[in-house]
């Protein structure tokens, strides 16, 4: 699905990923830990292809294509979604607007019929349940007055509005408390496969609890340090980071 | 134009035989007072960052017979059509194709000079109100008597045509009695070649009336199109004013509303859409003159390519008008680099025991959003004109007629899309 390899990133001459190697096979999920800073959000953003990022070594191949060179929406059309950390506030642009202009963009993309308004609406209704989420979130603007825990549940909703290949979900627990965190986990949970493919991109265990992870690998400085199974996120849980650190 | 060739023009229209000889002292005193202080130009404080080359290298004249249209133009297609329609061409009055409903009077600009014994105080310091009153054609009035209420709007058409540079200064009064309520959707359109519309609208709403005021601005690319709106308003009357400027090379909304009666309200809304060389200004005066008053002010402006752009907003709240509500917003959003925008909004407050806000911002697209946008699979094109609309859909939300509402936004969209 993804394979990253030897992945040097700077932004404005500053080093921030120091030769990244991730391998992502078809349905498996893996989990990226690190601090604050350590290079976690440019690595989501990179494979997204957010520009202000300069890659200046190193492949990214999905489905055993290089996309360094894609367009963001190609990276969206061909089935990757990022769960922002930070969802943008888009003040005036109709949520059930801009959901349903991205999910016919997609369908258009795979040639499949695009929805009008009721019947996308019989699909968000089954979506937007799951997530214990109110009908009146698709009525507002884009995440404009949502709290924290409403951004994310937004999120999750595109999440599993657009069903992507690889789905990206960056600190998507931050500022959730523990029932929010078990609704979105559910969520996700529910539209894992064998096909499916997620990379999460966490602080902490704590959401791991909740989405199992078949492979932790830790970040610092830019470097992935150590990999292992779910167990090393227990263990990350228990020592911290700094016994990783050289 | 320079003010000798105004002087050539004012020596016309006072010999013009059809227009009473008593309108002729308050055009002289207007004129007078416009070579006194001036013609517009960046001197006026107000007009500092205006662009006036559209109005300077031009010399207009007003109208005579032959401009008269060979044919009635077929405006069946054009705005809405639930609507009792009024139709202006080159700044007079079409009765044979306009359609009213029995409940309003009309009246010709100077039949209701007359009614009022030819006593009306003119607006005395803005060179565009001096212009208008020096030239102001026949003109139109509307007048609704008490406790009446229009249920269709009432559309007025001001097409604006001809093969030389004509000026046109049309003269509307509006007036609502007690308890009486109205929808006024104002539309000017042109056809080629460079004109000077210069309108003047005279508001008065009487305690409990309600005026729903839209003027949407089409005017074409050569044109000069002003708009000036005063509106005098009595205890608890309401009046919504909303202003979409489009056309025009250089455009202008002056718009003077006083709050004369407890309880009243006034809602100011605007969008401009500039491109290329345009320039589109809006300057507004909203005066607080009794208490327990709401006003807001609320104008977007969109600027594309080297246009540019005024927002000169006043509140003044007088020193027994407490109680006042006032809201300010200004928000303008650049789709260039090299697009332009002043925005100066102003509070003047004398009473103690007011609440008022304002604000301007003015910025470009949001990067993260587009980026946001496009990480959800819609191209750069959708995604920008996507965050486009959001900026300015709460204007359209403000017009209360669906009708009106509906075609506003679809030539916007199309505006966008262009």
């Amino acid at each position: 699905m993804l394979d990253i390899k030897n992945l040097h990133v700077e932004v404005e001459n500053k080093k921030i990923l120091k030769g990244i190697n991730l391998k992502i096979n078809k349905g498996e999920v893996h989990a990226i830990m690190g601090r604050n800073g350590s290079g976690k959000s440019t690595l989501s953003n990179v494979i997204t292809g957010k520009s202000g990022y300069d890659l200046t070594e190193g492949t990214i191949d999905y489905k055993k294509k290089s996309i360094i060179e894609w367009s963001p929406e190609d990276r969206a059309l061909n089935g990757i979604f990022m769960s922002f950390q930070y969802p943008v506030v888009m003040p005036g642009v109709n949520n059930t607007y801009f959901l349903k202009a991205a999910l016919n963009a997609k369908r258009k993309h795979v040639g499949e019929k695009e929805l009008d308004s009721a019947e996308f609406l019989n699909i968000i209704k089954e979506k937007i349940s799951e997530l214990d989420m109110d009908m009146s979130y698709l009525k507002r603007s884009v995440n404009d007055g949502f709290s924290g825990g409403e951004k994310k549940r937004n999120e999750i909703l595109q999440l599993l509005t657009l069903e992507p290949d690889l789905g990206i979900l960056d600190e998507t627990d931050s500022g959730l408390d523990i029932d929010a965190l078990k609704i979105i986990a559910e969520g996700v949970n529910k539209c894992k496969n064998s096909k499916r493919s997620f990379l999460i991109i966490t602080h902490y265990q704590r959401l791991l609890n909740y989405i199992e992870p078949d492979f932790v690998h830790v970040l610092i400085d830019g470097k992935i340090v150590r990999s292992g199974g779910k167990e090393l996120a227990l263990e990350l849980d228990d020592k911290g980071y700094n016994w990783l650190q050289k | 134009m320079k003010i000798a060739s105004f002087q050539k023009e004012f020596k016309k229209i006072l010999d013009r035989k059809y227009f009473s000889s008593e309108v002729n002292p308050i055009r002289k005193n207007a004129f007078e007072q416009l070579v006194r202080t001036g013609l517009p130009s960046n001197k006026w404080d107000d007009l500092r960052f205006t662009n006036f080359s559209a109005f300077n290298k031009n010399t207009f004249r007003i109208s005579e017979t032959k401009d008269a249209f060979a044919k009635d133009f077929d405006y069946s297609n054009i705005g809405i059509k639930n609507s009792y329609r009024l139709v202006f061409q080159n700044g007079h009055y079409q009765k044979n194709i306009s359609c009213l409903p029995d409940e309003i009077e009309v009246l010709t600009n100077l039949q209701y000079c007359q009614r009022k014994s030819w006593n009306i105080q003119q607006p005395n310091k803005f060179p565009f109100d001096l212009l208008n009153t020096a030239f102001m054609d026949s003109g139109m009035s509307l007048i609704l008597k008490k406790n009446k209420n229009i249920d269709l709007p009432i559309f007025l058409i001001f097409f604006t045509s001809g093969e030389h540079s004509l000026m046109v200064s049309p003269r509307i009064h509006i007036e609502l009695g007690t308890n009486s309520s109205l929808t006024l959707f104002e539309h000017h359109l042109g056809g080629g070649h460079s004109h000077f519309s210069n309108i003047s609208t005279f508001i008065s709403l009487e305690d409990h009336s309600s005026l729903d005021h839209v003027r949407m601005q089409m005017d074409s690319n050569e044109s000069i199109n002003i708009g000036n709106v005063h509106t005098v308003q009595d205890k608890n009357s309401k009046y919504n004013f909303s202003s979409f400027g489009i056309g025009s090379n250089l455009g202008s909304v002056n718009i003077n509303t006083s709050l004369n009666g407890k309880g009243a309200e006034c809602h100011l809304n605007g969008l401009s859409l500039s491109q290329n060389n345009q320039h589109l200004d809006t300057h507004i005066v909203t005066k607080h003159n009794a208490s327990d008053c709401t006003s807001t002010q609320n104008f977007k402006s969109i600027l594309r390519d080297q246009s540019s752009g005024v927002f000169n907003g006043k509140v003044i709240v007088q020193k027994d008008a407490q109680k006042t509500d006032s809201n300010q917003s200004n928000k303008n959003l650049l789709l260039s680099d090299n697009a332009k925008i002043n925005s100066n909004p102003q509070l003047v407050i004398h009473a103690d025991n007011v609440k008022c806000s304002h604000g301007s911002s003015t910025g470009e697209i949001e990067p993260d959003a587009l980026f946001y946008m496009r990480s959800r699979g819609l191209d750069e094109k959708t995604a920008k004109s996507l965050l486009i609309n959001g900026f300015a859909s709460e204007t359209f939300e403000k017009i209360n007629d669906e009708e009106i509402r509906k075609y506003v936004s679809q030539q916007f969209e199309r505006w966008v899309d262009g």
